[in-house]
């Protein structure tokens, strides 16, 4: 999460919204690409939609950007109704998914070609191709043509040909996707100190979960045309409104019941996956016999070869399979019914005292609070 | 492998598989470009005389041991001496310069389109540009003389609809035979340009666009350049075989259109001057070797 955001802005009513998406539909014949779809976001955000493939996440930024005509709805920018400006003219850049650097171009002219077509002078133009050659770390590379760039390094080209006409707001489609591992991590670094160097808004789309936790100041989740949750990374993972919304972020366990009311403890499930009643600390508007479910994070399950003296939400399984992950393990660990629930450990000792390994039968334990009640 | 072990150094390259691919291009090169070229220029040192073969032999075997050479640069030296070579290459050049350009101009409006059509279209348009070439290229000729002569199909057409009074003359001016160029040349201009636009990344106009370049702009700044390798392949093509074209001028030209490709035929079948056809021939080979060594430095930079 970017540290910048001290304040939250989506919280303040008071607070105007940069780019207002107001009930935007998009048709592609007959198929419905994004339907009749509402969003705020905020100046300097970092904004992330997040979805599967075909979700409508890459159409929307493309109407942001003006390449796609909007069937229905409008989108303003800084009060300015935007809908119907040409890409040409719109105060805003994009960076592509495969980077569409100009082949036939080095470095430096991929980067001054926007500036170019607003006529500035040529000592400003070189003056800010080299401002962002270096905010990029590409210097050297200036007079280099594309196909001599690794893919990180073009990366950053069409990061700094992107961001040269300071954009108000910059779009970026799936901008790390291209990079290894390693360097997508540290990537999302720098693009977050970028973002924070040059107060620009970003909405980056991303099928990667994990980077849209790291960068985002919040994440649009998104399916089959429509905003599911809008939420920070932290309310997302920890709060997620549905299944789905839980499934796609991050693992989870999620256990099937039915509601049985509240006591003291919490909310009551009594579930397909347990011989007792399992609790959760968080209230909900239900009534008895209604359908509901538990969301739990691996990591928020103990797993352990003693009985727990606390005798709420235990469940009882053997250790089927085990992925050793270094700083921790991830325990798969089948339930007497067949069902399979995950469970990480940190490693916290070289040598484990109380190792646990195949056949293990264990117990597996969540304190109520660590339990999130889904209604759908 | 054991067998290949016996077979000594020299031959084992010789048999090899990868010797045999090379060979089939040099072999075929060897026997159907240099030999006969070395026949020309043998017939183009020679002198002319009345008999069969109609020139001199280039060595007199006589009795001695050796043969002498009876060459003579004759024929080249006529060439510069009458005026009207020079004017018929320069002349072949002109018209083969101007319909280039021609070409490249519709060709790449029609490659442009066809590559921007909606691809279950783009099948179809292409095999419409190639489908002329089902006709044989001398009837196609002959078909404009049908539409350009005086009471031709383009004059009736006009006339019927008033926008003209009298016949035009086109038959048989250097007009007909741009046209008839353009015409008989148009595909070879489109394919390597269609080839070409076909490919390019759409995403780098949406980039430019992005970046607040006009579309026109774009055209200009992107597109063409991203397109010089088709623009080249497609010229070279098209002058290159312009530059020797006989039928068409033959054809649809009139007395006063000079191309190299007819003097060659004049000298050749009228004044039965083999050694002076043959000068004509390899000075014009000699001049394309410049533009075809430019097509190939094209073709390498293209490939790297």
């Amino acid at each position: 999460m970017s540290e910048t955001l001290t304040a939250s802005p989506w919280l303040d009513s008071s607070e105007k919204p940069y780019i207002q998406i107001e009930n935007v539909t998009k048709k592609f014949g007959d198929f419905t690409a994004i339907d009749n779809l509402k969003l705020d976001i905020y100046k300097n955000e970092f904004f992330s939609l997040l979805g599967p493939s075909g979700c409508g996440k890459t159409t929307l930024l493309r109407m942001l950007a003006g390449f796609e005509k909007i069937t229905d709805g409008r989108i303003l920018l800084d009060g300015e109704d935007i809908s119907e400006i040409p890409p040409h003219l719109r105060p805003i850049n994009m960076m592509f998914q495969s980077y569409a650097l100009f082949p036939h171009m080095t470095v430096e002219k991929n980067i001054a070609f926007g500036l170019k077509q607003d006529n500035l002078p040529e000592s400003e133009i070189k003056q800010r191709v080299e401002e962002m050659l270096e905010l990029v770390e590409l210097t050297d590379f200036a007079k280099r043509k594309p196909n001599q760039l690794s893919g990180g390094q073009s990366q950053r080209v069409a990061l700094a040909r992107s961001l040269a006409k300071r954009p108000k707001l910059l779009l970026l489609d799936e901008p790390l996707g291209a990079l290894d591992k390693r360097l997508r991590e540290q990537t999302q670094f720098e693009l977050m100190d970028i973002q924070e160097k040059l107060e620009v808004t970003f909405v980056i789309v991303t099928h990667d979960q994990e980077e849209a936790m790291t960068v985002s100041s919040r994440i649009g989740v998104m399916d089959s045309g429509n905003l599911v949750q809008v939420a920070t990374p932290t309310e997302i993972y920890e709060a997620p409104i549905n299944k789905d919304v839980a499934d796609f972020i991050g693992d989870v366990n999620i256990l099937q019941g039915v509601y049985k009311g509240q006591n003291e403890v919490g909310t009551q499930l009594q579930s397909e996956d347990s011989n007792s009643i399992v609790f959760a600390t968080q209230e909900v508007d239900a009534s008895p016999g209604d359908k509901m479910w538990f969301a739990i994070r691996p990591e928020k399950l103990e797993i352990s070869k003693k009985k727990p003296s606390d005798d709420h939400n235990i469940l009882r399984g053997k250790i089927e399979d085990i992925a050793y992950g270094g700083s921790f393990s991830t325990y798969h660990v089948r339930l007497q019914n067949g069902r399979i629930l995950k469970a990480i450990r940190a490693n916290r000792e070289r040598t484990e005292e109380h190792h646990l390994t195949w056949e293990d039968e264990v117990y597996l334990q969540w304190a109520p609070h660590s339990a999130v009640v889904l209604l759908s | 492998m054991k067998n290949k072990q016996k077979i000594p150094g020299p031959f084992k390259s010789l048999l090899s598989g990868r010797f045999a691919v090379i060979a089939i291009p040099y072999v075929w090169l060897l026997s159907f470009f240099l030999l006969p070229f070395i026949f020309v220029l043998k017939i183009s040192l020679a002198e002319p005389i009345m008999a069969i073969p109609p020139y001199t032999a280039l060595l007199n075997w006589g009795d001695s041991w050796l043969p002498s050479i009876q060459a003579s640069l004759d024929s080249y030296l006529f060439l510069f001496s009458d005026s009207l070579y020079i004017k018929a290459y320069l002349s072949s050049l002109k018209i083969a310069i101007i319909s280039t350009i021609l070409t490249l101009i519709i060709g790449y409006s029609i490659a442009y389109s066809v590559a921007r059509a909606p691809s279950r279209w783009r099948g179809i348009l292409l095999m419409l540009v190639i489908l002329p070439f089902w006709t044989s290229f001398l009837i196609r000729v002959y078909a404009w003389i049908g539409i350009l002569k005086t009471e031709g199909l383009l004059n009736l057409a006009l006339m019927t609809i008033g926008l003209i009074d009298k016949p035009l003359i086109i038959m048989n001016t250097d007009l007909a035979v741009y046209i008839g160029i353009v015409y008989s040349y148009l595909p070879f201009m489109i394919l390597p340009l269609y080839a070409n636009l076909e490919k390019m990344d759409m995403s780098l106009l949406e980039a430019a666009a992005d970046l607040g370049c006009r579309p026109f702009k774009t055209f200009w700044t992107v597109t063409v350049p991203l397109s010089l390798p088709g623009i080249l392949a497609g010229c070279f093509l098209v002058f290159i075989p312009v530059m020797g074209e006989f039928v068409i001028p033959d054809l649809l030209g009139g007395s006063e259109t000079l191309m190299i490709g007819k003097v060659l035929w004049t000298e050749f079948f009228y004044n039965r001057d083999w050694p002076v056809a043959s000068a004509v021939a390899i000075i014009l080979l000699a001049l394309l070797v410049v533009p075809i060594m430019l097509y190939q430095r094209s073709q390498e930079k293209a490939i790297s």
